[in-house]
């Protein structure tokens, strides 16, 4: 993406399952609190369901489950990134789910190296790079987020499907 | 040129247009990928192509589509292989076709060939590949095609009158909103009844415009009709066969969009009944009919749905060529007799043709395939008549608009689920007495016995069976059934939204709505989720 290449760039972190992830800010489109979501009996695992954005209907993807970390917890904090991705040549809307929002950080190509062969959370496929943030010892990892949605689910898709009671709780409840 | 023509003419060039641009994105697009090319979708864009350039009498045109459709045969059969050369004479070709139809061709003047040579090339290819055999296994086709759907505006001509009542109505909500909101901050000084009162006063204005809003988008059948007329009247004259078009529902209004996208099923529809069902006036007399055939077009409603039909008093269908081709094809087992109905809706399948030789006009078995998708697309249904020597009935069944249904809510745990109201013919109190866990149970329906689907255990909703359940009953194909719900929310209108990606096109689901307190609730799917249920149970389970 020629946004990540430019000399400085803006990028929005945020937490899952205890690590920082951040996309490029351009694709963010807002943030907006975990509300209600419905479920779509037959949808991949990795789509938590359907909610309604200001009257059109957007899916909510829980990248937890597409990129095999451990299974997000609600939280008060919890909340949807609303971002913009291409898949095919279509731009389409979409939600992600997050566990708490990070920040806005800004890093030139000096900032981000690139990510190693092996030992990342997450495949090394997905990732645009790491980022060095000031003098934080730790490295957000970017993510490719169109590659992210157009690759296979790191597990099958049933193994990673909750028992039906906790499910239906876990995407239909409000946050308290 | 009259003026009934111009016009059909300049529709067919808005088409042409868009279909060349496809035709040439299909190409190109062919040439860069290696493997199994997306012919398919080319073929239904050539063929619908051809089919206008025909109505319109662009008989050069025509030829070399149908050039073009035979050469994009033989790549499909691997006869030839598609080089660099032959790439860019196909692209050349839809060039010429440009120009020939009266369009801007895309190249420069410099690298564009005559149309004859252009012609002539494109014959002596298919002549240096031998013929091929029909197909008779059936080839591989991807079960959605993803067809690139051209960018183009879709535009509306709507009455000044239309617009300006919408204006109007637009400024008496402004001031009713602006009184509502005046009262609400002043709320102490009236009762609840009178901010009511001012609410359903701009309610009623609300509904006005959303009525208004709906019929903008309506417009008579006739338009779409009309073009037909001659095409009926040329094939006619090319085949030698006696047709009177008869047209009749002409001002039943239907959406846009569906008039639009109704459009090339029914050329294909057309086309095939001239082609394979139409007799010549010898044959006709010889069977103790009326030398002239007629062929018709009707629109009507029906049950709450848009009914077309194209009827034609022809030869009617050859059950015994039909199954004959199935069994070779492998859809049929050789011991397998399927009933009338399943028999006729075997000739929509893709790549179905009984024709013995492929025409101009038909015998490729890509119609068929054009008319159901178009029409599934539509959330509509296509069905098959025919009487053998008496002729056949082609039923396309319509919603009549593509935004809003009537809506049968019904809950199941926390969430909503939506009904189709025309798929609803009553609702019963499942007495516990009758009710085992499972997905699927019988009922005793006033004495017959009434399959129901536990929606609850069929979604994996989870959570536990209340006491008292609900049973919806549903007809569909095959007869009754029943789908087992928690409580029954009542009927109201249901906005339909498209589920978008990822979630499009799942079994059982056929889109989503927003409910007042702004969740979403889905809209199910009935026949399907009746398909399902059937397929996961035992096939007599439903019987």
């Amino acid at each position: 993406m020629s946004e990540e290449n430019s000399a400085a760039t803006q990028y929005l972190s945020f937490i899952l399952a205890g690590e920082e992830y951040a996309l490029g800010i351009l694709r963010v489109k807002e943030i907006i609190e975990y509300d209600t979501v419905t479920r779509v009996p037959g949808a991949p695992a990795w789509v938590r369901g359907v909610f309604n954005l200001r009257g059109s209907v957007v899916p909510v993807v829980d990248l937890t489950v597409k990129l095999g970390l451990p299974p997000i917890q609600l939280t008060r904090r919890s909340c949807i990134v609303v971002v913009e991705v291409r898949q095919g040549n279509e731009d389409i809307v979409l939600g992600l789910l997050a566990d708490a929002i990070g920040q806005v950080i800004e890093l030139g190509p000096e900032d981000v190296a690139p990510p190693p062969a092996f030992g990342t959370q997450v495949h090394v496929e997905y990732l645009l790079g790491m980022g060095r943030v000031g003098t934080a010892r730790k490295f957000i990892l970017l993510l490719d987020i169109d590659k992210v949605l157009s690759g296979q689910e790191v597990l099958s898709a049933t193994a990673l499907r909750a028992p039906p009671g906790e499910d239906t709780e876990r995407t239909t409840g409000k946050v308290a | 040129m009259t003026p009934e023509m111009e016009k059909i003419h300049g529709l067919f060039l808005a088409e042409a247009e868009e279909q060349l641009a496809t035709l040439e994105q299909g190409l190109l697009a062919l040439e860069r990928t290696s493997g199994s090319p997306p012919l398919a979708s080319l073929q239904c864009t050539l063929h619908t192509f051809k089919g206008g350039a025909g109505a319109v009498g662009l008989t050069a045109a025509v030829e070399l589509a149908h050039l073009l459709e035979d050469l994009l045969t033989l790549l499909e059969a691997r006869a030839v292989v598609l080089h660099a050369g032959l790439g860019s004479l196909m692209l050349q070709a839809v060039d010429v076709l440009r120009e020939q139809v009266g369009l801007e061709p895309a190249s420069e003047s410099a690298q564009r060939l005559p149309a004859l040579e252009v012609r002539r090339l494109l014959e002596s290819t298919l002549k240096a590949s031998q013929p091929v055999q029909a197909r008779v296994t059936a080839p591989e086709r991807p079960a959605s095609p993803a067809e690139p759907t051209a960018h183009r505006e879709h535009t509306l001509r709507v009455g000044l009158g239309r617009l300006d009542r919408m204006l109007d109505l637009t400024g008496e909500i402004a001031i009713a909103r602006g009184r509502l909101a005046e009262m609400l901050t002043q709320a102490h000084r009236y009762t609840p009844q009178q901010l009511m009162e001012a609410h359903r006063d701009g309610d009623r204005l609300y509904l006005d415009l959303q009525e208004l809003v709906m019929k903008v988008r309506m417009v008579p059948i006739g338009r779409t009709f009309q073009p037909f007329v001659r095409t009926v009247r040329d094939l006619g004259l090319a085949m030698g066969k006696q047709v009177r078009c008869e047209l009749s529902g002409e001002d039943v209004e239907v959406d846009t969009t569906i008039a639009e996208l109704i459009r090339d099923p029914l050329t294909h529809l057309v086309r095939n009944a001239m082609d394979h069902g139409l007799e010549t006036p010898e044959v006709r007399q010889a069977r103790g009919k009326a030398p002239t055939g007629t062929l018709s077009l009707r629109a009507f409603h029906d049950a709450g749905t848009l009914v077309i039909q194209v009827v034609d008093d022809g030869t009617g269908l050859d059950r015994e060529r039909i199954t004959a081709r199935a069994r070779t094809r492998g859809l049929l087992g050789p011991e397998e007799t399927p009933d009338e109905g399943a028999l006729l809706r075997l000739i929509l399948a893709p790549g179905f043709s009984t024709a013995e030789r492929i025409t101009e006009l038909s015998g490729r078995g890509v119609g068929m395939d054009v008319v159901k998708r178009n029409v599934e697309s539509l959330r509509g249904t296509v069905s098959v008549d025919s009487l053998p020597g008496q002729g056949t009935t082609f039923s396309l069944r319509l919603p009549l608009t593509l935004s809003i249904i009537e809506g049968f809510n019904v809950a199941v745990g926390g969430e909503t689920y939506v009904i189709p109201l025309q798929n609803v013919l009553e609702c019963v109190e499942l007495p516990a007495a009758e009710s085992r866990p499972g997905s699927t149970g019988v009922f005793h329906l006033r004495g017959s016995p009434l399959p129901f689907l536990r929606l609850r255990e069929h979604f994996a909703l989870g959570g536990s069976t209340p006491a008292r359940e609900n049973l919806v009953i549903i007809s569909h194909e095959r007869g009754l059934a029943g789908l087992a719900v928690d409580t029954l929310l009542g009927q109201g209108q249901t906005v339909i939204k498209p589920l978008g990606r990822f979630c499009q096109g799942l079994p059982g689901l056929s889109g989503s709505t927003l409910l007042g307190d702004g969740r979403v609730a889905l809209i199910l799917d009935v026949p399907a989720l009746l398909q399902q249920a059937l397929q996961a149970a035992s096939p007599a389970a439903l019987a």
